[in-house]
């Protein structure tokens, strides 16, 4: 428990030091509504393929899941091909939106239960799974689209979802973070959240005690892939258009993510919240360095410095101060605990 | 753990704000900004298109004017930059898409706050105010082929590259070539549109095995960046430098020892300085609310007579005659 509320409270203070610094660079522009909403609707595409990976890496036995983006796009490219042809976009904007989002979700799940299955039934290891389903993912979105990109345009629903507000906040941070909340809920109140993380703890003893490990295992890869999905439809509100390379430094820009909230890559142990904020801390990171007019190359160093600075964290941890830990934030009860 | 986790915050916080001081002396002034934001930074194109920028800058000193640009090649990531930028409230943007397509939804958001988006490579563009190309596509391809000709002597088998037969406009360079070599009953096409994803060494090869199947070629004419360099070595390898002409699009640096040795007889392109230059003329242009008129010269060299049509979308499409063609004698003044 002191490991995982010293990561959360580290990630809640970098987060307000980046927003304070942002604020003083640009003499209080970067605290204007426009921009905290500008940052908040680029943040969910990321997060929401970071909470797969991590997903998959709390199933453990080296589970990671590399097809994120990936399925994203060719969630985005089929749906929008096939209900193009059923429904035009233009007459019938609503439905079509409907039916678009319907597709990507189901592409996404699809292809999530795809890499389960063939992790679960045929153990292939996870590694190689992913990356093999990740090129024919992608290869698919490049054959149904021909290599060009595939006009969604802007009907109605869509275009809200990308573009408008519910109470100052933009509507795609509001589904991601609505899909957090789901994910925390089922990982902290359901039977397969506590099979989880046991079998990524343990294995062996999961094999023993009777856990239904294809089972949890394909749910996983399906969730994981159902969080492209939903990422495939906000990419495609946002742009107007989807395209089968969008993205691809996303791939490790999300592992990236995963390891700094702390979930562990060998399994056992990974919390949604702390992947959401440290997804909002390198949103806020690159934004301010966009704001500041500097080099791109200046983000990764930077990003690479934060990265590091959280594995120091946790190393020291193993270290052997578990006890002084326990002693120190016992009594000062650190305020923020969310679930888990 | 308290203490250690208190000189943790403070490093990050002392790396974060060494980071961030320079850029405090950026932000914080009222000029008009103009943003240029490239496909990657940090290649030998938006290098030298960046010189461009700061000579804009340098003669401008009323305008903020600064180039930006991805650390990857990835759309999401010039995206992002956009996102930013916009948010952050420039009052314009010179903007070269990665992928047209990926950027419409943001620039549409930014013509609706205001800002002023200028494009360039980007034709089909239909969220911008203005897209500046270097030159008609037409018009190049028949520069190419019309130096191509005067090289041969208007006579002799020849043939022709291009990236890919989905590549828009290497197409029409070709298609105006061919269109050209009409006018030289001489020249014979043979096996035209090789596909080369510009790729040197698929070039390369691809060069040999029609230097083996027409031992009596006498032109090649080429549409990707990477071409002159395969055909280029193919001829030079062959030992028919000088005998064999090659006229394609080409950059100096990596093409200058083949227009030395003469494998390749002249390259084509534009000046991405030029480009940078004339973008942030037409932003600032039409941030002082002055209109673009068909002919105008917007001081820049190869803009000085630039046509002014529709575009696909409200805005229009401004075309430059900045093409160049470089041989042996003069590519050393454009080195980049």
């Amino acid at each position: 428990m002191g490991k995982s509320a010293g990561q959360l409270v580290m990630l809640i203070v970098i987060n307000g030091l980046l927003l304070v610094l942002g604020a003083l660079i640009s003499g209080g522009s970067f605290l204007s509504s426009y921009n905290l909403q500008s940052m908040a609707s680029q943040v969910p595409e990321i997060g929401l393929l970071a909470i797969g990976v991590m997903l998959a890496m709390c199933a453990g036995q080296g589970g990671i899941d590399l097809s994120g983006i990936a399925l994203a796009n060719l969630s985005g490219v089929v749906s929008a091909v096939i209900m193009s042809t059923f429904v035009s976009a233009s007459t019938d904007p609503s439905a079509f939106s409907i039916a678009f989002i319907a597709g990507a979700v189901l592409i996404g799940l699809l292809g999530g239960i795809i890499n389960g299955a063939l992790i679960a039934y045929l153990k292939i290891t996870p590694i190689l799974c992913t990356l093999g389903t990740q090129m024919a993912f992608m290869g698919l979105a490049v054959v149904v689209s021909g290599g060009k990109a595939v006009t969604v345009g802007s009907p109605a629903l869509l275009s809200s979802i990308g573009n408008d507000m519910v109470l100052q906040v933009p509507i795609a941070f509001v589904i991601f973070a609505f899909a957090a909340a789901l994910v925390a809920a089922l990982l902290r109140f359901t039977p397969y959240g506590l099979w989880l993380m046991l079998m990524g703890t343990n294995p062996k003893a999961a094999l023993y005690a009777g856990f239904p490990k294809n089972g949890v295992l394909v749910a996983t890869y399906a969730i994981s892939g159902l969080l492209s999905g939903v990422a495939g439809i906000i990419i495609a509100a946002r742009n107007v258009n989807v395209k089968f390379d969008y993205g691809s430094s996303y791939l490790l820009i999300a592992i990236l993510i995963a390891v700094m909230a702390g979930v562990k890559p060998e399994g056992g142990y990974g919390r949604v919240l702390s992947v959401v904020l440290s997804a909002i801390a390198l949103q806020l990171m690159s934004s301010l360095l966009n704001f500041g007019g500097l080099s791109n190359f200046v983000r990764d160093f930077a990003w690479g410095l934060l990265l590091l600075t959280f594995l120091a964290v946790g190393r020291y941890r193993i270290a052997g101060f578990l006890p002084s830990i326990k002693r120190q934030t016992n009594p000062s009860a650190p305020s923020p605990q969310g679930p888990k | 753990m308290k203490s250690l986790s208190k000189k943790l915050l403070i490093g990050v916080a002392a790396a974060a704000v060494s980071l961030a001081a320079p850029a405090a002396t950026v932000v914080a002034q009222d000029k008009p900004v103009i943003a240029t934001v490239v496909k990657i930074s940090g290649i030998p194109w938006f290098d030298r298109m960046s010189t461009g920028v700061a000579a804009f800058a340098l003669a401008n000193p009323d305008i903020d004017a600064s180039q930006s640009g991805p650390a990857t090649a990835d759309s999401a990531q010039q995206l992002q930059i956009v996102n930013d930028l916009v948010a952050k409230g420039v009052d314009a943007l010179a903007v070269v898409p990665m992928d047209p397509a990926v950027l419409e939804g943001t620039l549409q958001r930014a013509i609706e706050r205001g800002i002023i988006v200028v494009t360039h490579e980007a034709d089909n563009q239909t969220n911008t105010n203005a897209d500046v190309e270097a030159f008609n596509n037409a018009d190049y391809g028949t520069a190419l082929n019309e130096r191509l000709a005067q090289c041969m002597g208007g006579e002799g088998k020849w043939t022709t590259f291009v990236g890919s037969l989905g590549s828009r406009t290497h197409m029409q360079w070709v298609g105006s070539g061919e269109e050209n070599a009409k006018k030289y009953p001489g020249m014979a096409l043979v096996d035209p549109n090789n596909e080369s994803f510009d790729d040197a060494n698929g070039t390369y090869e691809k060069a040999k095995e029609i230097l083996r199947k027409y031992p009596d070629i006498k032109g090649f004419q080429t549409s990707a960046g990477n071409d002159v360099l395969g055909v280029g070595r193919a001829i030079d390898e062959a030992g028919l430098s000088g005998k064999v002409c090659l006229v394609g699009t080409g950059l100096p640096n990596p093409s200058a020892d083949l227009l030395d040795s003469g494998a390749i007889t002249a390259i084509g392109f534009w000046d991405p300085q030029k480009a940078g230059m004339a973008m942030n003329v037409i932003a600032k242009l039409l941030l002082e609310k002055k209109e673009l008129t068909d002919g105008m010269d917007l001081g820049v060299e190869g803009y000085d007579h630039v046509s002014v049509t529709k575009g696909p979308g409200a805005g229009v499409l401004v075309v430059g005659n900045g093409m160049v063609l470089a041989d042996k004698s003069n590519y050393k003044q454009y080195l980049f």
